[in-house]
Formats: C-alpha cells, sequence, structure tokens
C-alpha cells in the first residue's frame, strides 16, 4: 500500500509557488551562467592574441617623404625608456639590421639589404601575461613624447574588450548570488507559510512522538522535489533560447570575436544548475522547519 | 496481538499540579496523583470539569502552571525534545474529536505512529490490517476519513492510539460515538492491552461502562481531583 505524505502537502497550493520561482530562477540563472563560460573562454583567447610579445613602429621617414636620420635614433631611445617604465613589460629592444633583413627576407630574398629601403624602426616588447601593460597608456604617453611612434591598434581593441568582458563575469556572479539569495528568500516564505497551514497536523504528529527531525525532513525533502521539478524545467526551456543565441552571435562575428560554443565541461556546470538549487531549497526549508519547531512545545 | 509490557516505576506522578489557559482562572488545582503500571482508570466528571486539560498533562500537549509532572520517571519540565518525542512514542492518544489526517486513508492513519517509530513497511502492513480486522473495519482500508461514520472514525482513532502498543494510553470519550456493544467491544480491546502491562485512563460519561467494568475512577470536581476507589494512590487527599 502506497505511503502518503503525513503532512498535505497537496491541499498547499502555495508550495506550487517554489516550482514556477525556480523554473524562472534556474532559467535565468542558466542563461547567464552560459554568457559568462562562453565570455570566459573568449577572455582567455584574447589574453593568448596579445600575449608576448607587441611591437611598436618608429618611421624611418616624416610624412613630407624626408628621411629622419638623428631624429629617428632619438625617438627610438625616448620610445624604448617609455615602453621599459610601463608596468607589465619584461623587455623591449630595437630590432637589428640583421633582423631585419632575416624578417624581410622571404619576400626580398637573401641578398637584399633592408638599410637601403625606407623600413621602420621596429622595436619588439615581450609583455607579462600574468600582469599586462596598460597599453592605453603607453599609447598615450609615447603620442605625447613620439607622435610617430605606432602601437597596434588591435590589441588595444581587444585589451579594452578583455577588462569589458572580465565586468561582465564579475557582474553575473553578483547576479547569480542575488538569484540564490532571492529563491532562498522565497523558499522561506513558502515553508513559513505552510508551516502555518499544516500547524495543526504538525502538533498532532509531535503528540504521537515524531522528533523534530522527522517533521523537518518531509517539508525539506517536499521543497527538494519541487525546486528539482522546476528547475529541469526552466533548465529545459533555457536550451532552446541557448542555442538561438549562440547561431546568433556565431552568425554575427563570424567566431572572430566570441565562439559562442560551450565544452563538455561547460555543459556538465550548467546541467548542475538545477540540482544546486534544489540543494538549496533543501537546506533552506530544513533550516526554517526546524528553527520554527525548536519554538514549539 | 500485542506483547507483555514491563515497567516497575510509577508512570504517572503529578506533584501539585495546577493548570490554567493563559490568566484565565485555574481548570486544575494542586492535583496529587500516581499511575501505576498496568493500572487502569475512569475518568469522570461534568463537562468542563477538567478532564482533557487533564488529559493533555499525560501527552505533553501542555505544561502545568505549577507543580511537577513526571512521566515514566522523568519530569516533563526538563526534557529535552528528543526526549519528548521518544516519551510520546511511549503513550497512545485517542482525542475526543478523533484527529485523523483527512489526506491519508484508514490504513496510512492508524500506520502514522508506526511510521514514526520506524518500523518495517511489512511488519506495518502485518499489524493494521490486523488491528483494522479487529475494530471492524476490514473493508474499509482504503477509506478515506471524510467517508467514514463517526463510529468508524472513532474506531480508527482508537486503533491509531494502541497500534504501538504503548506504556500508557489515554482517551477522551473513545465510545461517545459507537453503541453499546461497539463500546464494549473496544473496551475489552483496552482491557486486552491493560493485560498486557499498559496504564489506561479514560475519561468517559458513560455509566454503563463505569459500572460493568468497575474499575478505579478519578473524578474531578471543580479542578479538583477526587479518589473514587482505593486501588489509586491519590497522596494530596
Amino acid at each position: 500500500m502506497a505511503k502518503s505524505s503525513d503532512i498535505p502537502f497537496a491541499r498547499d497550493s502555495s508550495s506550487f509557488f517554489i516550482s514556477w520561482i525556480s523554473m524562472l530562477m534556474v532559467f535565468i540563472a542558466t542563461l547567464i551562467l552560459a554568457t559568462a563560460l562562453i565570455t570566459h573562454d573568449s577572455v582567455k583567447n584574447w589574453h593568448k592574441d596579445i600575449a608576448g610579445s607587441l611591437t611598436v613602429q618608429i618611421p624611418s621617414y616624416d610624412s613630407d617623404g624626408k628621411k629622419r636620420g638623428e631624429l629617428l635614433q632619438s625617438d627610438t631611445e625616448t620610445a624604448l625608456t617609455i615602453i621599459r617604465s610601463a608596468d607589465g613589460v619584461l623587455g623591449a629592444t630595437v630590432l637589428s639590421d640583421a633582423q631585419m633583413d632575416s624578417l624581410m627576407a622571404p619576400w626580398l630574398g637573401e641578398h637584399i639589404t633592408t638599410t637601403e629601403l625606407p623600413l621602420p624602426k621596429l622595436i619588439d616588447v615581450t609583455i607579462d601575461t600574468k600582469n599586462l601593460p596598460d597599453l592605453n597608456q603607453i599609447k598615450a604617453d609615447l603620442s605625447e613624447q613620439v607622435p610617430m611612434a605606432i602601437l597596434d591598434s588591435h590589441r588595444i581593441a581587444l585589451s579594452k574588450l578583455i577588462t569589458l568582458a572580465q565586468n561582465i563575469i564579475r557582474l553575473v556572479g553578483i547576479v547569480l548570488i542575488l538569484i540564490l539569495i532571492s529563491l532562498a528568500f522565497s523558499i522561506m516564505f513558502v515553508t513559513k507559510s505552510g508551516l502555518k497551514v499544516h500547524r495543526k497536523v504538525i502538533s498532532l504528529i509531535h503528540m504521537m512522538g515524531a522528533s523534530d527531525f522527522y517533521i523537518t525532513r518531509q517539508f525539506a525533502n517536499r521543497s527538494f522535489y519541487l525546486t528539482l521539478i522546476g528547475g529541469i524545467i526552466g533548465f529545459l526551456i533555457a536550451l532552446p533560447v541557448m542555442m538561438f543565441f549562440a547561431y546568433y552571435l556565431n552568425n554575427l562575428t563570424g567566431s572572430f570575436i566570441l565562439n559562442a560554443t560551450l565544452t563538455h565541461e561547460q555543459w556538465g556546470i550548467l546541467t548542475c544548475i538545477p540540482v544546486l538549487t534544489a540543494t538549496l531549497s533543501y537546506l533552506t526549508a530544513f533550516k526554517t522547519v526546524w528553527g520554527d519547531l525548536k519554538r514549539s512545545l | 496481538m500485542f506483547e507483555k509490557n514491563k515497567l516497575s516505576s510509577p508512570i504517572a506522578e503529578f506533584n501539585g499540579v495546577s493548570f490554567r489557559y493563559g490568566h484565565g482562572s485555574e481548570i486544575l488545582k494542586d492535583i496529587q496523583l500516581t499511575l501505576d503500571p498496568g493500572s487502569f482508570h475512569f475518568m469522570t466528571g461534568e463537562s468542563g470539569a477538567g478532564k482533557t486539560s487533564l488529559l493533555g498533562l499525560f501527552y505533553m500537549n501542555h505544561l502545568p502552571t505549577r507543580g511537577r509532572v513526571r512521566l515514566f520517571g522523568k519530569a516533563v519540565d526538563t526534557l529535552s525534545r528528543a526526549e519528548k518525542a521518544q516519551i510520546r512514542r511511549q503513550i497512545g492518544v485517542v482525542f475526543q474529536d478523533y484527529r485523523l489526517l483527512n489526506h491519508l486513508n484508514a490504513f496510512d492513519n492508524v500506520a502514522l505512529p508506526l511510521r514514526i517509530a520506524g518500523v518495517k513497511e511489512t511488519e506495518i502492513k502485518r499489524h493494521v490490517s490486523e488491528l483494522l480486522a479487529w475494530v471492524g473495519l476490514e473493508k474499509q482500508l482504503k477509506a478515506f476519513p471524510p467517508e467514514l461514520s463517526g463510529g468508524e472514525k472513532q474506531r480508527i482513532a482508537i486503533a491509531r492510539a494502541v497500534i504501538n502498543r504503548p506504556q500508557l494510553l489515554v482517551a477522551d470519550e473513545p465510545t461517545g460515538n459507537v453503541d453499546d456493544a461497539m463500546a464494549k467491544r473496544l473496551l475489552y480491546l483496552f482491557l486486552e492491552l491493560n493485560k498486557l502491562g499498559t496504564t489506561i485512563v479514560i475519561a468517559t460519561h458513560n455509566q454503563n461502562l463505569i459500572k460493568h467494568f468497575r474499575f478505579d475512577q478519578l473524578h474531578l470536581s471543580h479542578g479538583r481531583l477526587e479518589r473514587i476507589n482505593p486501588n489509586i494512590r491519590n497522596n494530596g487527599q
């Protein structure tokens, strides 16, 4: 003969609010966590792009086509001083004539020297990948003292994008915490309401010798089950929405800026959301009922 | 149906116990009472005399406002919550208004004390079916309380109170809604439990039962307990 719950939860319509709220919360949490994971991956890729070395060009001819001679030399030294003094720069060296010849050999051949060509002086900058330099600041300093120096603008754009993405990830973290707090408060209020509705039954079960744990466990199990059901539905609804946005983003950027594809590990993290929210729900309901029963006779 | 209980110390001791609801006047005044293991008592008194309140003290529905109650040798005001639960599992209660759970069928209502005590489902099925058959409800196993008559509900309430073979059984008007024949049949069930060692206190107005079974009487009048039978040690009188 099937055992029903001792507490008539089925007659308590407020309990079903838990499923609705958890469905909504898990839906939002899944979308924003997926966004954060994709952004995190992209940030790693962008780091690789700007990691290692960076090149600064000092043109050897001015805008009128005249050779700059000694001015080129002084500009190069000033640029080296500015770059080397920046935080996050491990080193900076001017490419020698031999290195320039070697670089141009594939296009010009082995027997032509680059000193006869109007090529710029190239400064090779080694960057600390764990402590990226402020490229905007370096660019501003160079513009002020060596106006003709050219810094790779793509790297500067990526640097700004990384800062933006890192802030987005932090924001997502805050939103996730707020979602979990909201869910916990909702469950706490619904559980308190359930305690009031079922006060007489709880009192009767107590009189029969039920321990606080016996009663608390029934509320907590109910809360876990409803949150899990709502969470799974919310997760399933989030899937097509995620697929649509992934398709849209990949088409929009051609996977150049953002590669909106999740790895197996990231899918694993996302599928944990309904279970984690259900566990949070169990713990919240347990603590709420336990605390309330302690105040009863 | 039941195995014999073995206890030697008093089941319940009331020492100068008084009780009132909130700031109202005292309903029970200076109650002195000792219930020995295996004793059987009728509790009598006019309506409003305090019978239900006194029974409530037996199963810790409330605590005395003065005096001390000891159950199974332990002062109830010093018990931890776990100890209270443990003691309550040794007490069967038949409520005047039955207090059946309407969302559970007859079987599950009767099985509730066993499930609370953590008894295995196979054991529960055997005991509950047997007891419900004994009280004449073997065909009502799956019926829900709103589908049952007052008498049937009362028998389920009694079955629920005795199913876990309590050391102490308190019953508030347990035969109020059944005919005399069924009332005697139920009393014989209580008697069988009593012979096996369960201490029984039954609040009743049914003079036929009181005269027929001739057990000790605890008579409440104006909040004071009067000893009717010498088998009960009423220390204060």
